[in-house]
């Protein structure tokens, strides 16, 4: 039996090599981390910007961080199970939202779990028409609302992608009392199926990206997938510090025109509504206090080297660093702000 | 040439490499094209689209042509889609022909599946450009049509529409999850296994499970029988093999390359009737046909150019409306969603390159699979020989490697990958039928979304017949073959009631 | 069209629509099938014995316990070293040896040789390509 005492040998030296290493030091990030994502696409935006942080905070400490895209209820499993800092999770608003839109599997983020730091903002969200829509802004789509027509905005319901939808009938309540209901939501999955629910005038309007749907405003009116941005939520400060070559065929002087303050939404009698999808990580409750400063001070280094500016804005990403405090303030702020809006129109 | 940029070295050798593991895959029998394809899923996340389909159509051709050697030599069927080809191949072999037995089939598959292939290059865009004009109604007009033919098809009409059915079921056990527009609630589950089940079962450990870990079973079940020596097996050349056989066959082989792509273009409908489907027709229009099943070339000219015309035939739908023509391509709308590439009607006109990639991997692999066969048939033959103990334990292992690496690291998916491995076991002593239970499961949640999703944005029962002339064509082609397949269990009813009466 | 086809979905139930009218489907469809084979399925018990009569047990039962102790261990095992891999190699290995000892039929040390080498073998190159080149998760 040479060959199996030679095997737990092996097996056990194994162990001893990896055990050591993982324990030297306390209140450290182990060697091995996994960066779990609440987005089960590894083509979508929630992958590649935590591949974008990943590589850059794995280069910097030493250590090995791997992104899976396992979704956000088995993410907020994985978090939840692990205590040592072998796990951390990279999400956005949603976190939050799902919450607040009462979707299962979804706590309040802010008790459950510890808020990381922020590292990134998409601004891509936005609301789109067909080309050939009679509706050429939102100012005539409100107007319409008012006059008693039925809108029908494409979303999936829930989340990011509501947000905006909740807004608008919020502007519509606020421009004109009762005229909130004239704006219906068909309710959809993913980016092809609001796209697709355009094409079969199922809805007037889809929630969509500038990522993703940019390409669809360059066709020629006559084509049937032809469409037309009317909205990108995003903040006019955020949209400000993407390139200026914009994306694809459109500048971003072409863009800032459909954000606020050009293209308004109100939230209230004087102020706009806009909606910044920020990224930000996650971790379990019982994290050692040291690793949440270890990345803190990890990202600090990095966002200051000026490197990985490049890469968010060349994915066009706007970089948005703050440390887990200052980040765990400012989403909670941000929370209630949004908490308002849905109690206002469900109200 | 921008579009040919996949064509690297490395491109080339990953169809060389996946055809020739393919070929050993359909080679030993009780391993299927369609476990070779899942084994190796999870290898191609990390390969890229091209690179990764490169790999996948690989296994896919070879698994399909390797078959015919066990089917020959050994009277054992290497993939279920060679089981015509055992009719004749054995005979020939027991007569001292077995190496021609073996290239008359080599030639044929490749001519099947050439001919496949020409036809799925001009067949699939023209489908794909058509079919953007389908909407919630008519995609589900679709899949109903697909589970209809897919019943006509089944040995038992009644149990493969209630396989069908029951695939359907067990795909709906989840979240109605509002990635698809549902509302995020689940069903079908009680609450205190809510934590395990509410992601559903994943498709791939499923299909991992009914395809490897079943197979291991039934084997296991069978005593693990010891594999075959080299004496065992019978590869004399006495009366070679000559180019001369097929000059009288061409219309043959044409004729069961079409039958084959066309049983591959209909949805859901697997290998073994495109090669069942050939041999009877070739029997019916042979000379003589009295000859066949004692060694007639041309029965295995009509199988095995008929099971490869499926390779290309079931890439059709599945490339331009979402859905698979056979299990194994079910395993290639995996490696697409592995890299965020969704299939449908949009699919080549959003990604010609990928497009282009697929068909010049199918072109290697289907000459990569006759150079190997027809020159190293011979060392192919070893192969039958590789012992099981060490071979089922790696495959176990693989297949535990796919369930887990499939959705990066869930270990539900481990169990899933068990429990359809016993469920796969359970279902052929039950004679469920897999085929149709695996289509259903995968078109489960599009038929839901589909139905629910048409009846939410119509609010009208009557739209799915007034939608569109389409809709009309589709539901006349369900109807049709909801007849042919009632009239063809009457008939089979009628063929078992007069075996008994004689 | 007619008044009566008029139906109204409510979004929140709207989860259960379709699975209750596929359990309709499927009820019905088991019904015909107990009464069209009832025979058949009358005897059933029957058809299970010779199963298990011609079943080799021992390899049978013995690949179903390994691969669910196998399935077992693995997590918590992994679970000691986060993030490694270290769970399914530690566990692959006595899993290849004893499979293999199960399918095999001759125990001499020709045929014994063989599954030790591969065990060793095996687990260890997929494991490296997994983790080290892939860079995917493994337990």
């Amino acid at each position: 039996m040479r060959i199996s005492r030679r095997l737990v040998l092996g097996a056990v030296a194994a162990a001893a090599l990896a055990t050591t290493s993982i324990t030297a030091f306390a209140g450290e990030l182990p060697k091995n981390v996994r960066m779990v994502i609440g987005s089960k696409s590894t083509g979508g935006d929630t992958y590649q910007n935590s591949a974008i942080i990943a590589d850059a905070l794995a280069e910097k400490l030493g250590i090995n961080i791997k992104v899976d895209a396992v979704g956000s209820t088995e993410g907020f499993k994985a978090l939840k199970r692990d205590k040592r800092g072998s796990t951390i999770m990279m999400f956005h608003d949603q976190a939050y939202l799902g919450e607040l839109y009462g979707r299962k599997g979804y706590d309040d983020p802010f008790t459950t779990y510890k808020i990381g730091a922020a590292v990134a903002i998409n601004p891509g969200n936005s609301y789109l028409v067909a080309k050939d829509s009679k509706y050429k802004n939102m100012t005539e789509i409100f107007a319409a609302a008012a006059a008693g027509e039925k809108i029908r905005v494409a979303i999936q319901p829930g989340g990011v992608s509501e947000i905006g939808f909740s807004a608008m009938k919020n502007a519509a309540k606020v421009l004109s009392p009762g005229s909130e209901v004239n704006l219906v939501a068909v309710k959809t999955g993913s980016q092809s199926d609001k796209n697709q629910a355009m094409f079969d005038d199922l809805a007037d309007v889809i929630n969509g990206s500038i990522q993703a749907n940019e390409q669809f405003t360059q066709l020629p009116a006559d084509d049937q997938k032809a469409m037309r941005f009317v909205w990108v939520t995003a903040r006019a400060e955020t949209l400000d510090q993407a390139p200026a070559k914009g994306m694809g065929d459109t500048t971003r002087d072409q863009l800032l025109a459909y954000a606020n303050p050009k293209t308004s939404v109100p939230l209230t009698k004087s102020e706009n509504f806009t909606f910044d999808k920020e990224f930000f990580l996650l971790y379990n409750k019982d994290m050692d206090e040291g690793m949440v400063k270890q990345i803190d001070t990890a990202l600090a280094e990095i966002f200051a080297e000026g490197k990985i500016q490049e890469r968010q804005k060349g994915s066009f990403f706007i970089p948005n660093f703050l440390p887990s405090d200052e980040a765990s303030v400012y989403y909670m702020g941000k929370r209630d702000i949004y908490r308002k809006i849905i109690q206002d129109i469900t109200k | 040439m921008e579009l040919f940029e996949f064509l690297t070295p490395l491109f080339v050798l990953l169809v060389m490499g996946g055809t020739f593991v393919g070929i050993i895959f359909g080679a030993i029998p009780g391993l299927t094209a369609t476990m070779a394809v899942a084994v190796c899923l999870p290898l191609t996340y990390p390969l890229g689209l091209e690179n990764g389909l490169a790999l996948l159509l690989g296994l896919y051709v070879g698994g399909i042509s390797g078959g015919l050697v066990p089917a020959v030599l050994l009277n054992i069927p290497g993939t279920p889609s060679s089981i015509t080809t055992t009719f004749d191949g054995y005979p020939m072999s027991q007569r001292g022909e077995g190496e021609r037995a073996l290239k008359i089939g080599i030639f044929s598959s490749l001519v099947g599946g050439i001919i496949s292939l020409i036809a799925l290059y001009f067949f699939a865009p023209a489908l794909a450009d058509f079919a953007i004009r389908f909407s919630y109604v008519e995609k589900f007009l679709i899949i109903i049509f697909a589970l209809s033919v897919m019943a006509a098809l089944s040995t038992d009409l009644l149990i493969g529409i209630f396989s069908g059915f029951l695939g359907i079921f067990i795909s709906l056990i989840d979240t109605y999850d509002v990635e698809y527009g549902g509302n995020g609630n689940t069903r079908l589950m009680p609450e205190s296994l809510e934590y395990w089940l509410e992601g559903g079962f994943s498709l791939l450990p499923v299909l991992i499970g009914i395809f490897g870990l079943a197979a291991i079973l039934h084997e296991a079940e069978a005593g693990v029988p010891k594999g075959m020596s080299m004496k065992d097996l019978k590869v004399s050349s006495k009366n070679k093999f000559s180019f001369s056989i097929f000059k009288d066959q061409i219309v043959n082989l044409v004729r069961s390359s079409g039958i084959g792509t066309f049983v591959g273009i209909l949805p859901g409908v697997g290998g073994s009737a495109a090669s069942i489907l050939s041999y009877t027709y070739a029997k019916t229009f042979s000379k003589n046909p009295e000859n066949f099943g004692k060694g007639e070339p041309a029965g295995i000219i009509a199988s095995e150019s008929g099971n490869n015309g499926l390779t290309g035939g079931a890439l059709v739908p599945l490339l331009s409306l979402g859905i698979p023509g056979d299990s194994t391509t079910a395993l290639l709308i995996g490696a697409f969603t592995l890299q965020g590439v969704q299939v449908g009607p949009l699919f080549i006109g959003n990604n010609p390159m990928t497009w282009n990639a697929m068909i010049v991997a199918m072109i290697i692999a289907n000459f990569a699979m006759f150079f190997m066969m027809f020159y190293a048939i011979r060392y192919i033959v070893m192969i039958i020989t590789v012992p099981k103990h060490i071979l089922f334990p790696i495959i176990l292992m693989m297949c535990v490697v796919g369930a887990y690496t499939i959705n990066y690291g869930i270990i539900f998916d481990v169990w899933t990958l068990l429990i359809f491995g016993i469920f796969g076991w359970l279902a052929k002593h039950l004679s469920l039928e897999i085929a149709p239970f695996i289509i259903g499961f995968i078109l489960g949640h599009s038929s839901e979304i589909y139905f629910v999703k048409s009846l939410e944005s119509f609010e009208d029962l009557s739209i799915f017949f007034t939608k569109s002339w389409i809709a009309v064509v589709l539901w006349v082609l369900i109807i049709g073959s909801i007849g042919f397949s009632v009239l063809l269990s009457r008939k089979k009813q009628d063929n078992t009631a007069n075996e008994v009466a004689d | 069209m007619f008044e009566f086809t008029k139906v109204t979905i409510d979004f929140e139930t709207s989860h259960l629509l379709f699975p209750t009218i596929i359990s309709c489907i499927l009820a019905l469809l088991g019904i015909s099938i107990l009464i069209r084979d009832r025979k058949r399925i009358a005897t059933s018990g029957k058809h299970w014995s010779i199963i298990f009569s011609k079943m080799d047990k021992k390899r049978f039962f013995g690949t179903l316990f390994l691969t669910v102790l196998y399935f077992s261990l693995m997590v918590p095992i992994g679970d000691l070293w986060p993030n490694t891999g270290y769970g399914f190699l530690i566990c692959s290995i006595p899993f290849l040896f004893l499979a293999g000892l199960l399918f095999l039929h001759e125990y001499t040390k020709q045929t014994i040789l063989p599954v030790v080498i591969v065990a060793l073998i095996a687990p260890t190159f997929v494991w490296w390509l997994f983790t080290d080149l892939f860079f995917l998760s493994l337990p």
